[in-house]
């Protein structure tokens, strides 16, 4: 199981950074907006094939590219009700700060749990590779946190139960 | 900190101000589990009533709570409580003893007006176990939706708390705790602690057959095993004080977890900023100065 | 009891001090420094355990200030360290207050001008970690304007009316009309409670040598709140006091913190000194020369016009440094000689213009406001609103903030008049 990190996060480095060439493409179908193309979905021509990189059904990314923006979507591993909850408030959390993030998307696509939305703007202003690190190591920090806060509850709920039941033995 | 108090605070410092400087007093606070108490002068500035309002004293006086008040508060206690409340104590403020020790203890006394009138049903079961009678279920409908049992067996003494979880999240948070509680007695300096059993939704073997019982999935049972050794006469009112504050123990705890978990999450959105902010190239420096002091633009 | 059951809580987190109680009730239950002590190094990424509950808040803070860290979360009246606040509310709520925060509804405050982004933050702690059945979040202006409905002078209930909140840190003097705060108008006086102690112990210094020097401040602030008060002329008071020494001269006794050993301070000149650098500022430092009047008079004259009368017909005083005796009288004495000036030089121009007609303008109605309750105006006023019976009808709901998210808590309604 292990050993399948470590391909997967390259097979995503390798698509993230292929898909990340982004150009300003004003909008083709209504006059003088300029819109992300992979949000506005009016023409065709200017969107590319999405690709999916799972590692087992619970872990998926979805890179949707186009001319101008790149929407990445993860789903994050969650095994139990605890580890389901922490993700939801998580991401709800992050969500809620997406103004500070700049590329989070405040809603998340259908069937996963985050989502980034990349502009032109942003690859003009920021370096590339540096994205495509970010995003990366987004993606292993979320699953690391997860799991710490889910031992750290655990710990938590021994010490409380402890507490309370040595009550009644001193 | 992690355990609570019994006593209730604001009653303790309000008692404590105005037993050294009567003055005219009209308080409404409250209480965990939706007791209320007011503080009032309504005839003279030394004579304190303190009142406390408890939905459900009703059930409480079948199981002898009005003799557990007059044993503890003897003619403080007033034979009619104010229209709107439950209990009623009467406090001669030039009648408190001028000892500081003494009239603390009275102030904390006071104080657990709440515990001393739920501590009823427990001592009943307690007396009649180490009797050896068994008694039957005796049911306490502490807050809207949930309640707790007591009953005497002939080697123990059961507590049954139904709890109900508003929300989802705290539903998985509380399964988490109580599967903990119910796993710490594999610890060896824990052996000797009450047994926890704990089960979701569906109601443990006692009280099957009670009516009223509310059948939905955030609703969770949890049952303490009390032994002789655990209401001995030395051990007796703490265990009466611990047992009655374990669902606000419980709750507390879970949102001090969410409170935790809260501050991870902040700090991890601190980190991953600073990721992204290493993303910025650094900004190319436009206004440069030459050494007389003059400054241009390169653009 | 009229209004709502369970009683909504009341938390009104300043600066300096918080203050906490349960609502229709006529003081707080609990007024305690904005404190919090934490054990130091906190390193929330990588521990374990159940360290983070090891803290005290307030005077407990205080106690303990020798073995853990003291930090001030508050700053300038905004939040400055949302965790810290976090783990403040929660020992309010369950150490102080003793409730279940699901059965009740919540009173908060908030300084004018905050962001809406911290009132999301707020609502966010409030209703995802503690889960609470309601919020409002009110203005504290807002709040020191409904206390003072309770002043027996008052006729009629408005929410117009020109704050003037007098703290521990800063004064701000904010006009509000129709219960909406005039942002641009707001300004901040560098002038409080702490500048007036440090000039008593000033004053002291120089003339008192006998209190020891770690104790100064302290004796300082304690002589400053039990014997400052506001004269209506300094020069004749210093000739009333040369004149009638024993009659103002006054003492003070103090006791040394370590040996125990009493001293004695007489107190002279500090007793109206003190509080007279709001109105003549120049004696006490030379950074800011605007005397209170002054400012409070340039504010509401940069106010929308059809606002002012108001606005000068509802001064009202909230905060501890605005309660020395005789504050508001010499207030309003010296802000009616501007305005009346001000009416004249106008009444003047125009009877020029007209070629010499008499013209009157209506007198301004100069009016300052104080009540018992200025201490903790701001507290009292929320208490006040929180025990109509329908509070719960303006405060945001649980179910709300489930559905909406936290950007429902950037608008709260404005209470109309209800008492």
């Amino acid at each position: 199981m292990a050993n399948t990190l470590r391909p997967y996060l390259t097979a995503v480095r390798s698509t993230l950074s292929a898909a990340m060439c982004l150009d300003n493409f004003s909008s083709q179908v209504v006059e003088r907006h300029n819109k992300p193309e992979v949000e506005a979905r009016m023409s065709k021509e200017v969107l590319l094939a999405p690709v999916v990189i799972s590692r087992n059904e619970n872990e998926r990314v979805l890179i949707e590219a186009s001319v101008n923006a790149v929407r990445v979507s993860i789903k994050i591993k969650q095994a139990d009700d605890p580890e389901r909850l922490l993700c939801h408030k998580f991401t709800r959390f992050l969500t809620q700060r997406a103004e500070s993030f700049v590329v989070l998307r405040r809603k998340p696509v259908e069937g996963y749990d985050i989502s980034f939305l990349i502009t032109n703007v942003h690859t003009e202003q920021m370096y590339k590779h540096k994205l495509v690190d970010f995003i990366l190591q987004f993606m292993e920090d979320v699953d690391k946190e997860i799991s710490e806060m889910k031992l750290s509850i655990n710990a938590r709920a021994r010490i409380v139960a402890e507490t309370y039941l040595g009550q009644f033995i001193n | 900190m992690i355990l609570l108090e019994y006593a209730n605070r604001i009653i303790i410092e309000t008692l404590r101000e105005r037993f050294s400087n009567p003055i005219t007093t009209s308080l409404n606070i409250a209480d965990f589990d939706g007791v209320g108490y007011r503080l009032s002068t309504p005839e003279s500035k030394t004579l304190l009533v303190v009142s406390m309002r408890m939905p459900c004293f009703g059930e409480l006086l079948q199981y002898g709570a009005m003799d557990v008040l007059r044993r503890e508060y003897g003619s403080m206690l007033e034979a009619t409580p104010e229209p709107g409340f439950e209990v009623t104590l009467k406090v001669d403020i030039e009648k408190v003893p001028q000892d500081y020790s003494d009239r603390e203890a009275l102030i904390r006394k006071i104080a657990l007006l709440k515990r001393n009138a739920l501590a009823a049903p427990f001592e009943q079961a307690f007396d009649a176990q180490i009797d050896g009678r068994e008694t039957p279920l005796m049911a306490i409908h502490y807050r809207d939706t949930e309640v707790f049992y007591v009953k005497a067996g002939t080697d123990r003494v059961t507590v049954i708390f139904s709890t109900e979880f508003k929300e989802e999240q705290d539903r998985i948070l509380g399964k988490v705790f109580l599967q903990e509680f119910v796993d710490a007695r594999r610890l060896p300096q824990i052996q000797n602690a009450p047994q926890v059993l704990y089960t979701n939704r569906d109601p443990p073997l006692e009280l099957r057959g009670q009516p009223g019982l509310k059948d939905s999935e955030n609703i969770g049972y949890v049952t303490f095993v009390l032994f002789p050794r655990h209401f001995s006469k030395e051990k007796r009112e703490d265990t009466i004080s611990k047992i009655q504050l374990f669902r606000d123990y419980l709750h507390y705890h879970i949102k001090c977890s969410k409170s935790y978990m809260h501050s991870r999450m902040r700090a991890r959105v601190a980190e991953f900023l600073k990721v992204l902010n290493r993303a910025k190239p650094e900004p190319v420096n436009v206004e440069k100065k030459t050494i007389a002091g003059k400054t241009f633009k390169r653009s | 009891m009229s209004g709502v059951y369970p009683p909504p809580v009341v938390i009104d987190n300043g600066t300096g001090y918080t203050k906490l109680g349960y609502a229709g009730n006529n003081d707080p239950q609990y007024i305690i420094p904005t404190a919090i002590a934490v054990k130091p190094s906190q390193n929330v990424a990588t521990k374990r355990g159940i360290d983070d509950l090891d803290f005290y808040i307030g005077d407990d803070a205080f106690a303990n200030a020798k073995s853990y860290d003291l930090q001030y979360p508050v700053k300038h009246g905004q939040v400055d360290n949302w965790d810290l606040m976090e783990k403040f509310h929660q020992a309010c709520i369950f150490e102080y207050m003793r409730c279940e925060p699901e059965d009740h509804y919540f009173l908060m405050t908030e300084p004018p001008l905050n962001a809406p982004e911290n009132r999301e933050y707020t609502a966010e702690i409030m209703f995802e970690s503690f889960g609470i059945k309601g919020l409002y979040i009110a203005v504290q202006a807002v709040l020191a304007l409904a206390a003072s409905w309770a002043d027996k002078n008052v006729k009629e209930q408005t929410l117009t009316g020109t704050v003037i909140d007098a703290g521990d840190g800063v004064t701000h003097v904010i006009p509000v009309a129709e219960g909406f705060v005039v942002g641009s108008s707001i300004k901040h006086i560098p002038i409080a409670g702490r500048d007036i102690t440090y000039f008593v112990q000033q004053l002291l210094r120089d003339r008192e040598p006998q209190i020891p020097p770690e104790q100064a401040l302290e004796t300082a602030k304690a002589i400053k709140e039990a014997y400052s008060y506001v004269c209506p002329d300094i020069v004749k008071e210093f000739r009333r006091y040369e004149t009638e020494a024993d009659k103002f001269i006054k003492s003070y006794e103090g006791k040394h913190s370590v040996t125990g050993k009493p001293f004695n301070v007489d107190v002279g000149y500090e007793r109206f000194l003190g509080p007279e650098i709001f109105f003549n500022p120049e004696i006490y430092s030379s950074d800011f020369l605007t005397p209170l009047p002054e400012v409070v008079d340039t504010v509401i004259q940069s106010c929308p016009i059809d606002t002012r009368r108001g606005l000068y017909k509802n001064i009202v005083l909230s905060g501890g440094s605005t309660m020395f005796k005789d504050f508001g009288r010499r207030l309003q004495r010296d802000i009616k000689k501007s305005v009346d000036q001000r009416t004249k030089t106008a009444e003047e121009l125009a009877a020029r213009r007209l070629g010499g007609a008499q013209v009157r303008a209506a007198e301004v109605d100069v009016n300052v406001i104080s009540h018992k309750k200025q201490r903790y105006a701001v507290w009292f006023g929320g208490s006040l609103l929180a025990s109509t019976g329908d509070f719960p009808s303006y405060c945001h709901s649980k179910q709300d903030y489930e559905e909406y998210g936290p950007s429902i808590a950037r608008y709260n309604r404005v209470f109309g008049s209800i008492l």
